[in-house]
């Protein structure tokens, strides 16, 4: 019913739409119920356009963009908004809609203030995050993942509670900064794509390698078109730009990975940048927490595997051991802080930092099978749905009792069985409880990790990162049974508050769930079981664009080992050592057009 | 075949059954419903077994084994994929086409010998225990949740022993380890329930981390995670199969191990080692092995029916039936480990299981509490399977399994009798005499006594005696090795003290005076319609549920041992032979090894006639011609663990029954030793002290060092451009004189500038 190229722009601008809706002058959009029940109504809907993108999406090949389409902005730069869909974007558009109306149906009871505004920001929210996932330009994603921090900026300083106004102000500063720095990064490949020329050598194999973009009415040879439209032009297509990058030789591919590692690594977030994410957590209501948590942490490791792997192949191969390390102590650094959390909460935040290390760790494993990174996408959807259901627990603790004290209270599961059921359900997902969703990620990203491919004799990442982030299981398992046994089990014992009437829930207060709570929850766990018992469909699916974006490191792989073969591998600097980066000034701005490193190699 | 696809339901009509028991939470008129949902669920699984198992123990149907060789296959039946990622597919038809590098494991079922074994004990065992605690659990305010937790985990254990890859494997490993923990923390209102419950879970977590690591191994060298494909691929190394006639997955592990093989240090192949130790260190963590065994005494926290099944009968033996399972990868680290004289994992096995064994028998001599006795008892009995696995002889260790499983529960199921009669009392010491008041009881718990004692001719004596003779007929004759005759005579004086600390028990609770205090327990809805447990005596069990399995079980605690004993015993039974030979078809993985270890190369040219023969005839079992004292193996090791059991349980009588001043005497003898023993060792302090508290330190330390050094850097960093401004606005002073001598500074330093480069 609607045209194919028009499909995103309506699921990427419905949410905004609905957005703008509650602007509009209705009178029950003022009450408080009104604007839930509207907002409610709206993601629900949003939701459903986005079964029925997926309805219409070609499961046959879904490692080709689907849906694509531009649409000119300044042409004359380069700047377009063009878009598509593959199963990685599919999947986080259908994560990000469906979490949506489940976050809104948890915020009735605990948003204090305009609650028109608040669903106004969440639907921001969920416009900015689906346009980050659908871009196919790079300035189109920059600027969504930019916008992200808009209404989470106001969801945190308006809507949270304690420190909200520095958590905010942390949060936004700490992650703006870094992603200047991916915003150097990327512009500075535009403007290297800018020096290349048609005939610089390599770049048509490319070209046609990457299966380029083209307009939807063009017929014809794929790689002229491209090799006169993008090569030498100011371009901010993505696919444009991985062939630039590929072109680069060591040192800089390896400072544009800095620069990209900088945005996607805070956001992510990596061991030692972030510790703005507890704060944030911490303050922000509910909703904010499970979308950050759920969606907006995706977007580092989805940078990464969208941008920085198939752009860097060198520079991806040069810093896997190190990212690789970093996640590990991640992993394990944040397991030991979650077990001396006082905060419910903030016990979930570093668990966040912890699970996200694995999926980084997955990430750049580089196994044959795509292991890895096939796990580390599915872990990301896990981790949305588990952390996701985690963060509403602890809001309807916080709803009633208005505090998150581990030590406050005790036993809930005496007084609220059905809470505690589906508390349960959600810890142990996050534990990694074979037949729960947590644990096809965590085992395939380690799996992965540790059968990690051998470049040039050694293995990228191997059996001992494998070994030192399962220990992470294992601490997994303390903490946070460690707070099931507090609060869930043992005697009853309720905290004291006094009741303000500032919130829905007044008098009696320790009931369990009530309708709306339920439904509101049970979907989160009903999904958290599906993906354990049947994540077939999805692994399958997402395989296809996981290997697109991983060809071009096993291709700098294959070549290279070969070529150690042939002349024997002590002989061989593996291209991406840091050894071979003479590192000055002079080549950085060097801009005579790279020597294709590939073919050649050095001696 | 149709037997085996309806068997590949009997984990989810399980799963089913704790839907329903669950939903049945929520409607509290129908709660006494779960527990019949969750015994027609388990009854359910148990006639799939029957039925599916049936034409092999009759001897109608053989499993298809590998020409000339003696090796069944699995039979495997899949239900519905699961976990697939790097293979490629025809987008056509969806098929699968090529799995080079990729991992496949989907929810698929491996039938053979030991599969069945393992789902009588576990369907059958598991069915009366579940009606049982029908009677035990009546009027409990979260029956509807106890059966719910028993479904969940009779789906998770009969997948542990049906599934067809290591990966499905733990799901149910982990899923019995979680069922585990919601009934050990079923009473979660005590502190001490909830503290056992998490400390299962994490203990078992330790060495799940070892499965894990185990399962990438294997991923790494076969490439496959299918015991179809691992399995024969390892037998053909070891040179039980011709490898010509391995095909699919089986013949692509095998060139991939073969390929390992030849890229890795031929000298020390560690993959042969560590993928047993890796497994090992899993099974160690499930089977309450030193050092991983603190958390099975604490687990008795549970309703005793739990203890009975998950920590008794089933769960705990899922670590035997792992390496029975894997047995063959044990094999391969053993004979190398053999050929060049060091140790293996499965030396280990078998060291660790006799220590293990020892270790807690002399626990449980000082133990005063019902179930902690019983408790240890588990883990000494474990230690027993885990010396017969290091043994070589997974048959004894399998045996010993099933035999245990009954008088275990038996003996669990009896005590839990008493439990409920004293409501709640677990201190022995504040029992005596019971005997008058339960005279059934009584006599049900002294028949589980004597076969745990071991007493000749009940059930456990003759698992024990196959186990203990295994392992000395490695330790003598031409070819033992000292290490394995030190582990028989540890285990002898372990089946001493077994036989000493049962009766001890025994006798303390049922025989001298009568003496007992109630405990605080109440059944909220009477069971025998009397309103109030304080005001009566103790009495039996009036609820015929509770009593109707205890008779099975005895049936089986005494006449198990009949049932499977050795060949010979059995004359023109067809059933006990199928039985056995089913059970031994996990140890056929094994070359003739049992007498003469170590003489042999896979590949033997000509075993001489006689022997091969023999090996035909009897299908390995030629331990049964080893002689020691002129006597056969077995016959000498029947009489001596005869004289030994009845040597301890004489005693027991005697210090606990004829003089009961003994005891302190003996104890007084042994000074603080005894009270080392009563404190368990000092076991749990010691992992207090030396692991807890300094990871929490540590864990202490790393928050402090999150806050005041990482998070502190980047809010300075942060402070740098406002503080690099607020110094800076210093100079905007509005004076004349200072913008003037700025200016002056600069078109200075510009002049310099200038003049340098120029000149240059």
């Amino acid at each position: 019913m609607l045209p194919e190229h028009l499909t995103i722009p309506f699921q990427l601008i419905l949410p905004a739409i609905f957005a703008m809706g509650l602007l509009l002058p209705f009178k029950f959009l003022g009450t408080r119920k009104g604007a839930w029940v509207y907002s409610a109504t709206t993601s629900t809907l949003s939701f459903a356009f986005s079964l029925y993108v997926a309805f219409g999406f070609d499961w046959a090949n879904p490692g080709q963009l689907h849906y694509v389409g531009t649409i000119p902005w300044v042409p004359a730069f380069g700047l377009e908004f063009s878009y598509g869909m593959d199963s990685m974007s599919l999947w986080l558009v259908l994560l990000t809609t469906f979490l949506m109306p489940i976050v809104v149906m948890g915020s009735l009871v605990e948003v204090k203030g305009d609650m028109r505004t608040f669903h106004f920001w969440l639907h921001i929210l969920e416009a900015a995050l689906i346009g980050t996932f659908i871009a196919r330009d790079i300035i189109f994603f920059y600027v969504c993942f930019e916008f992200t921090l808009i209404p989470l900026f106001f969801l945190i300083g308006i809507f949270g509670h304690g420190e909200k106004l520095k958590a905010a102000k942390v949060f936004f500063f700490y992650t703006f900064t870094a992603s200047l720095l991916t915003m150097a990064g990327v512009l500075y490949v535009a403007w290297f794509n800018t020096t290349l020329t048609p005939s610089t050598p390599g770049l048509a194999e490319v070209y046609k390698s990457i299966a380029i973009d083209v307009p939807g009415d063009f017929h014809g040879n794929a790689t002229s078109y491209a090799l006169s439209h993008y090569a030498g032009q100011w371009t901010f297509n993505i696919k444009a730009l991985w062939a630039a990058g590929r072109m680069m030789p060591l040192e800089q591919q390896l400072l544009v990975m800095l620069s990209l590692l900088a945005g996607f690594g805070v956001k992510t977030p990596l061991f030692p940048f972030h510790t703005w994410l507890p704060l944030a957590h911490t303050e922000a209501p509910t909703a904010g927490s499970v979308d950050l948590a759920g969606l907006v942490l995706k977007l580092g490791p989805y940078g990464l595997l969208r941008l920085g792997i198939p752009m860097l192949p060198l520079a991806v191969l040069a810093v896997a051991p190190y990212v690789g390390a970093i996640a590990v102590i991640g992993v394990v650094y944040a397991a030991l802080v979650c077990w001396v959390q006082r905060d419910a909460k903030k016990l979930v935040a570093y668990s966040s930092v912890s699970h996200m290390g694995f999926c980084i760790l997955g990430l750049f494993a580089f196994d044959r099978g795509n292991i890895g990174a096939t796990g580390a996408m599915i872990y990301m959807i896990s981790h949305g749905l588990a952390t996701g259901g985690l963060f509403l627990c602890i809001g309807m603790l916080y709803d009633r009792f208005h505090t998150r004290e581990i030590e406050r209270m005790s036993g809930l599961a005496k007084i609220m069985p059905l809470w505690a059921f589906f508390f349960c359900v959600f810890v142990f997902a996050s534990v990694g409880l074979p037949g729960l969703n947590g644990f096809v990620g965590e085992f395939l990203t380690m799996l992965g990790t540790f059968n990690s491919r051998e470049y040039l004799g050694e293995p990228i990442l191997g059996p001992w990162y494998a070994i030192i982030a399962g220990t992470g299981v294992i601490l997994a398992a303390i903490y946070l049974l460690y707070l099931v046994g507090k609060i869930v089990f043992g005697p009853v014992v309720l905290p004291h508050w006094e009741d303000t009437g500032e919130t829905g829930i007044g008098g009696k207060h320790e009931h369990d769930l009530s309708y709306r709570e339920a439904i509101t929850i049970a979907p989160l766990a009903v999904a958290c079981l599906v993906i354990g018992l049947f994540p077939f469909p999805i692994l399958r699916s997402l395989e296809p664009s996981v290997g697109v974006m991983n060809e071009a490191v096993h291709q700098q792989i294959e070549e290279e080992n070969e070529q150690a073969l042939r002349t024997g591998i002590e002989q061989v600097q593996p291209q991406s050592s840091f050894a071979n980066i003479e590192m000055s000034w002079g080549t950085v701005y060097d801009i005579e057009p790279a020597e294709p490193h590939a073919e050649e190699g050095r001696p | 075949m149709t037997g085996l696809e309806l068997a590949k339901l009997i984990p989810w009509i399980a799963a089913l059954g704790a839907v329903v028991c669950g939903l049945l939470c929520a409607r509290p008129a129908l709660k006494g419903l779960a527990g019949w949902v969750c015994v027609l669920a388990i009854a359910a699984g148990f006639g799939l077994t029957c039925a599916a198992a049936m034409p092999w123990v009759t001897g109608d149907q053989h499993f298809e084994t590998f020409d000339h060789s003696e090796i069944t296959r699995g039979e495997v039946v899949t239900l519905a994929r699961w976990i697939s990622v790097g293979g490629s597919y025809d987008t056509q038809t969806g098929e699968q086409t090529g799995m080079e590098h990729g991992f496949n494991v989907d929810f698929g079922y491996y039938f053979d010998g030991l599969t069945f074994v393992m789902l009588f004990v576990v369907c059958g065992i598991g069915m009366l225990i579940a009606v049982y605690a029908v009677g035990y659990m009546r009027g409990d305010p979260g029956v509807a949740r106890f059966f719910a937790a028993m479904a969940l985990f009779i789906f998770a254990m009969t997948t542990l022993v049906m599934a067809d890859n290591l990966v499905l494997l733990f799901l149910g490993w982990e899923g019995v380890g979680l069922c585990s923990y919601l009934l050990i923390g079923y009473y979660y209102s005590k502190d001490t329930a909830v503290a056992a419950a998490k400390k299962a879970f994490i203990v078992n977590r330790i060495g799940d981390f070892g499965f894990l690591i185990g399962m990438f191994l294997c991923f790494q060298v076969f490439g496959s995670l299918q015991f179809a494909d691992i399995l024969p691929a390892v037998q053909a190394k070891l040179g039980l199969i011709d490898p010509y006639l391995l095909t699919g997955g089986a013949a692509i592990a095998y060139e991939r191990l073969y390929e390992v093989l030849q890229t890795t240090n031929a000298s020390s192949p560690w993959l042969f080692y560590a993928i047993p130790f890796c497994l090992m260190v899993g099974a160690f963590g499930k089977s309450a092995q030193i050092p991983l065994f603190v958390w099975l005494p604490d687990a008795m926290a549970g309703p005793t029916p739990v203890s009975a099944l998950v920590h008794a009968a089933t769960m705990v033996t899922a670590g035997v039936y792992l390496i029975a399972r894997c047995m063959p990868l044990f094999v391969l680290g053993h004979e190398h480990a053999v050929a060049v004289s060091s140790l293996s994992p499965l030396h280990l096995v078998a060291a660790v299981g006799a220590v293990t064994a020892l270790f807690a028998g002399t626990i449980a001599l000082t133990n005063n509490d019902l179930k902690g006795v019983f408790a240890y008892s588990t883990v000494s009995q474990l230690g027993y399977m885990f010396l017969g696995l290091g043994a070589l002889s997974s048959t004894a260790a399998v045996f010993h399994l099933v035999t245990h499983a009954f008088f275990k529960a038996l003996l669990f199921l009896t005590a839990g009798s008493v439990m409920h009669a004293l409501a709640g009392t677990l201190d022995i010491r504040k029992m005596g005499g019971m005997g008058k008041h339960m005279p059934v009881t009584k006599w049900l718990m002294f028949a589980g006594c004597l076969a745990l004692a071991g007493f000749p001719f009940t059930a456990g004596f003759f698992s024990k005696d196959e186990i203990l003779a295994a392992a000395m007929i490695k330790g003598t004759g031409d070819h033992g090795s000292w290490f394995y005759l030190v582990l028989a005579i540890l285990g002898l004086a372990t089946a001493f003290l077994t036989a000493f600390y049962t009766f001890r028990l025994w006798c303390i609770v049922f025989t001298g005076e009568t003496r007992y205090e109630m405990g605080d327990e109440h059944h909220s809805e009477d069971d025998d319609g009397h309103g109030d447990h304080h005001a009566h005596t103790p009495h039996e069990m009036p609820f015929w549920p509770m009593n109707a399995p205890l008779v099975v079980l005895l049936i089986g605690a005494l006449a198990a041992g009949f049932l499977l004993a050795p060949p010979k015993m059995l004359v023109g039974d067809a059933l006990p032979q199928r039985m056995h030979i089913a059970m031994h078809e996990s140890s056929a993985y094994i070359p003739e090894q049992g007498a003469h270890a170590g003489s042999h190369t896979a590949d033997t040219a000509q075993p001489d006639d006689a022997h091969a023969e023999e090996a035909h005839a009897d299908h390995g079992h030629t331990e049964h011609h080893h002689e020691i004292a002129g006597l056969d193996a077995h016959l000498f090791m029947m009489i001596l663990s005869s004289i030994i059991a009845i040597a301890g349980i004489g005693l027991a009588f005697l210090f606990y029954s004829v003089n009961r001043s003994l005891p302190a005497k003996a104890a007084a003898a042994f000074g603080s030793f005894t009270q080392t023993l009563r404190e368990k060792y000092y076991i749990d302090e010691f992992y207090d002290r030396a692991v807890v508290q300094p990871l929490n330190v540590i864990s202490q330390v790393l928050f402090v060092v999150d806050q005041l050094v990482v998070h502190a850097t980047v809010m300075g960093v942060g402070l740098l451009p406002g503080n690099v401004g607020r110094q800076l606005r210093r100079t905007q002073t509005g004076k004349l004189q200072g913008y003037g001598l700025g200016m002056l500074v600069g078109v200075a330093a510009v002049a310099l500038l200038l003049f340098l480069l120029l000149n240059r």
